[in-house]
């Protein structure tokens, strides 16, 4: 699959990843980072205490008003930016299959990590906590990152919990994470999101459901097998069984919804049947993960 | 109404049936399949189900619906096949023919107010029911059918047609019926020399039968197009008790008393006590009391005493359900003589039995030669009706004359009558002592000398037979009757000296031969007229012969009086003859001449028949046997159509559930 069509391409350019936490990057980016200092976009001024970089007082108000003032400017730094895929059987569904669906938002997203300068890593929830990962810069590396997703497969064995877990061990940093997940897992993905909290990142978790699960078109006697661990639910589909399974599903959506706003995280319900583009121009810039 | 059902399976085919739905709730419990589908993930399917195990037992009856609807489903291709069907007004075919009994039998009251009018009703019921295209036909039918109204579709002209049928005093045929009705349906063939081609396209029609099935069986008669449907009128339990006969005799042993003679039967099943009360114009005479057992025939007899003439009434109170059987009529005539010619060139014997008082008493006689034959008077007297019986004793006429004859040793002129050559000693082996003429006559002592077997014409009865062949045999003739005798009684024969006459029979000497000449004169005479003219029943003609006073005159009128009072003129059928054919009400009829009457005579019903009034169930016709329909069975309301089609529609139900998850 064309992870990033042209027409993508072009509207992505536009765009920044944002932040709501102030990060300190180890090299200059292009980011405006919260944390004032050298740059070129005027922030504010503050009064001159002895020890300040005389660089930075504005001469020009001290020739006004007699008294010193420094300009104080946004510094731009480079941001971590993570996209962590659930790459479990489950995600294997749909169609588009949810997986194929992180996939695009995650190299969407990093594209426009990779054109602002971020720090952008990609992985999934598989990987051991070992296991290094590439790190992308600049706008160079779209073909290798595109490269590295494209080389994701679904069908990893590990637990929601046990990937998140991993995945902290392996990047202690802190940045921009978007989860991309079904978040069906049997034990919860409480546990999971919560060794982001620890990260103390900026956490955003991308429900991805198909719309098989949102609005299920089976009927009949039939006796479902999760495809992961094999589990059976033999069902008679009838109308109370499904306004029943929608209210489930329903209640979960909101668990998580509510589960995610609690701890500050950013929570966005996602539908493989959107587009890709819509929902990075529509949904996230809504909630503020891009501008 | 409640539904009649008609097997429509073999027990086989219904343990198929049954086995069914034994079989769908075995397959609905084993379910044998539950379709697998791999899923994302059972997670929130579990916790559905965790909910809903909450309300297991409804979420199982729910589940069960479609279970349901597939009883159901089978539940109704049963009810269906028992063909489900009530008491329906649909009709059957496009053509009609409503063959409604007006016949004495249908006047009886066991339906109200009458059978007749109850066929009317449910002829008229049937009509309405008629679609329109229908065309219909009625027929009304007593002893002869009527066709009332042609096959139209104009509903009222037919329900008029029906409305107008009057009710008859008749006996019934169902065969002069069916006739009419088989004539249209299925229309005569035109023959060719090579082969036979209908004329006319046959024409299939249902006939509905309205009647209380009291009429012969019709043997005869090919269904062809026509579907015969019988409806039964009447009651079961309908009881009647008729006058069966009624008859006025001279007394055995006083001739100058009368007797009457009645015979009464008890149609029904209950023993039966009534009177019966007998008056001669008007006057109440004689009355008796009778118990009569369920099913049986009572005889009565009442003393008359010297009555010349007069009307009798016999009736019974027995307030049954047919009334016009329990009067009878019977008329006493004033004495007639009858009028007997004899022509004969010399018989003694013949002369001596009619010279007898008795003889004397019903018959003035005439006594010719053969010359006579020649006579302008005797042709004209002949020809007119003047006598009442002509005796041709070894002589014959050129023409019959319009009279009863009777032939000794001779032929009647014309083809008819025949005879073989003159064969000696006949043995006579039989005589037929059912015949009036017969009666009480033993023939073993009589010898014939000589004789000529007789060939008769058709329709003919031995009266005598021989070893040769018949000796003596009586004949029709257009209303008259032959009597030939192929032996003479006497002969001029010899030559010379031994000229002279023979006897050639000994039978003159024997005592049966005044008693044959009595009974001769009896019944060829008209004597049993005289006395008391037995009856007709109603609807057949009567036979008036204009009275010797009016033989000579021309231009006779004679008309008839019926018992309501209405007088009708006749016609001359032929000479001194009248037909009258107008008998359909019961009583006594007068015929008059010069307003004077002449002659009475009775029309009584007189047919167990007609007085058995309960209703058959069944009769054949041709070769099959109608059955009766309690209902209108070939009419009824099928009810399957509707059930197989809620069974589609609980299909197609069932298949939208299935499909649309539109459970409960």
């Amino acid at each position: 699959m064309d992870l990033l069509p042209p027409e993508l391409l072009a509207r992505l350019e536009k765009m920044e990843l944002i932040s709501r936490k102030i990060f300190r990057g180890r090299m200059k980016g292009e980011r405006r980072s919260r944390r004032k200092g050298q740059s070129v976009e005027f922030a504010d001024f503050r009064s001159y205490v002895p020890g300040d970089d005389l660089r930075f007082i504005d001469w020009n108000t001290y020739a006004r008003l007699d008294k010193l003032f420094l300009k104080m400017f946004f510094e731009e730094e480079d941001l971590h930016f993570y996209a962590l895929l659930d790459g479990s059987l489950s995600m294997d569904y749909g169609d588009p299959t949810k997986f194929e669906y992180a996939k695009q938002l995650a190299a969407a997203l990093g594209f426009v990590g990779l054109i602002r300068g971020d720090r952008v890593k990609i992985e999934t929830l598989g990987q051991s906590h070992k296991a290094a990962s590439p790190v992308f810069r600049g706008r160079h590396s779209m073909w290798r990152m595109i490269e590295h997703i494209d080389g994701f497969a679904s069908g990893e064995p590990t637990t929601l919990a046990e990937g998140v877990k991993n995945f902290c061990l392996r990047n202690s940093g802190k940045g921009i994470v978007v989860v991309m997940s079904d978040l069906m897992d049997k034990a919860g993905f409480q546990p999971a999101l919560r060794y982001l909290l620890a990260q103390e990142m900026d956490v955003y978790v991308i429900h991805i459901l198909s719309a098989e699960e949102i609005d299920p078109d089976i009927k009949g006697d039939l006796r479902l097998v999760d495809c992961e661990d094999q589990d059976v639910a033999e069902i008679t589909v009838s109308v109370p069984l499904l306004s029943r399974y929608q209210k489930t599903l329903a209640a979960f959506i909101e668990t998580a919804r509510d589960y995610c706003t609690r701890r500050g995280m950013v929570y966005l319900l996602a539908k493989n049947e959107v587009p890709v583009d819509e929902l990075i121009t529509g949904y996230l810039a809504k909630r503020g993960l891009v501008r | 109404m409640w539904p009649q059902w008609m097997n429509m399976l073999s027990w086989w085919q219904w343990a198929i049936m049954a086995a069914i739905p034994p079989a769908i709730i075995a397959l609905y419990f084993l379910k044998l399949k539950r379709l697998p589908l791999e899923v994302p993930s059972t997670y929130l399917w579990q916790r559905s189900i965790e909910d809903l195990h909450v309300n297991s037992i409804w979420q199982r009856l729910r589940k069960s619906l479609l279970l349901f609807l597939q009883l159901l489903i089978i539940l109704i291709a049963i009810l269906a096949l028992l063909r489900p069907g009530c008491r329906g007004n649909k009709l059957i075919g496009e053509r009609f023919v409503f063959l409604i009994d007006n016949s004495a039998s249908m006047r009886a009251t066991d339906q109200d107010p009458n059978r007749l009018d109850e066929a009317k009703r449910r002829a008229v019921q049937m009509i309405d029911e008629m679609h329109s295209g229908d065309v219909g036909m009625v027929v009304s039918f007593a002893d002869t059918a009527r066709v009332e109204q042609m096959f139209t579709d104009n509903r009222r002209s037919l329900c008029r047609a029906v409305e107008a049928i009057k009710p008859s005093s008749r006996s019934t045929s169902l065969g002069e019926a069916l006739k009419v009705a088989s004539g249209l349906a299925n229309p005569g063939r035109t023959s060719y020399e090579e082969s036979d081609i209908q004329t006319a396209e046959a024409l299939p029609a249902t006939v509905y039968i309205l009647s209380d099935g009291r009429f012969d069986d019709v043997s005869n008669f090919s269904w062809g197009n026509l579907t015969l449907i019988y409806l039964p009128i009447g009651q079961e339990e309908a009881a009647n008790i008729a006058i069966l006969a009624f008859s006025v005799r001279r007394h055995e042993t006083r001739a100058d008393k009368l007797q009457a003679f009645a015979r009464i039967e008890n149609f029904g099943t209950d023993d039966v006590s009534l009177s019966a009360v007998l008056r001669l114009d008007g006057e109440v005479i004689d009355a008796a009391k009778i118990d009569i057992g369920g099913g049986e025939v009572e005889g009565v007899t009442f003393d008359l005493g010297a009555t010349d003439s007069g009307k009798l009434e016999l009736s019974i109170n027995s307030h049954d359900d047919l009334e016009i059987d329990d009067k009878a009529y019977a008329a006493i005539n004033q004495p007639r003589k009858a009028h007997v010619l004899l022509v004969t060139p010399g018989n003694e014997p013949l002369e001596l039995a009619l010279a007898t008082p008795l003889a004397n008493e019903l018959a003035d006689i005439d006594i010719q030669s053969p010359d006579f034959l020649n006579n302008k008077q005797y042709q004209t007297t002949s020809q007119s009706g003047g006598y009442d019986l002509v005796i041709f004793d070894r002589c014959a006429p050129k023409e019959m004359p319009q009279a009863n004859t009777y032939f000794i040793g001779a032929i009647p002129p014309g083809e008819a009558w025949k005879a073989a050559e003159k064969v000696d000693v006949p043995n006579i082996i039989d005589v037929d002592p059912a015949h009036p003429i017969m009666q009480w006559i033993v023939m073993d002592d009589v010898l014939l000398h000589e004789g000529r077997p007789l060939i008769p014409p058709a329709g003919a009865t031995t009266l005598i037979d021989t070893h040769a062949g018949p000796m003596l045999v009586i004949a029709p003739r257009e209303g008259f009757e032959d009597v030939v005798q192929g032996f003479m009684l006497i002969e001029n024969a010899g030559e010379g000296d031994e000229a002279g006459i023979y006897a050639r029979t000994n039978w003159p000497i024997r005592p049966s031969f005044p008693v044959f000449v009595f009974n001769l004169l009896d019944y060829l005479g008209g004597g049993q007229r005289a006395t008391a003219a037995g009856g007709v029943q109603p609807g057949q003609a009567v036979v008036i012969d204009a009275p010797a006073s009016a033989a000579k005159a021309s231009g006779k009128k004679i008309s008839v009086r019926t018992p309501s009072g209405k007088t009708i003129s006749l016609k001359e059928s032929r000479p001194g003859r009248f037909n009258f054919t107008d008998t359909d009400e019961q009583g006594i009829y007068e015929a008059l001449y010069d307003g004077k009457s002449f002659l009475r005579f009775a029309v009584n019903l007189f047919d167990s028949t007609e007085s058995h009034i309960v209703p058959r169930k069944a009769f054949e016709a041709g070769p099959t046997a109608v059955e009766g329909q309690s209902g209108w069975k070939e009419s009824r309301k099928e009810f399957w159509r509707w059930l197989v089609l809620a069974g589609l529609v609980i299909l197609l139900f069932e298949w939208y559930i299935y499909n649309r998850r539109v459970y409960l």
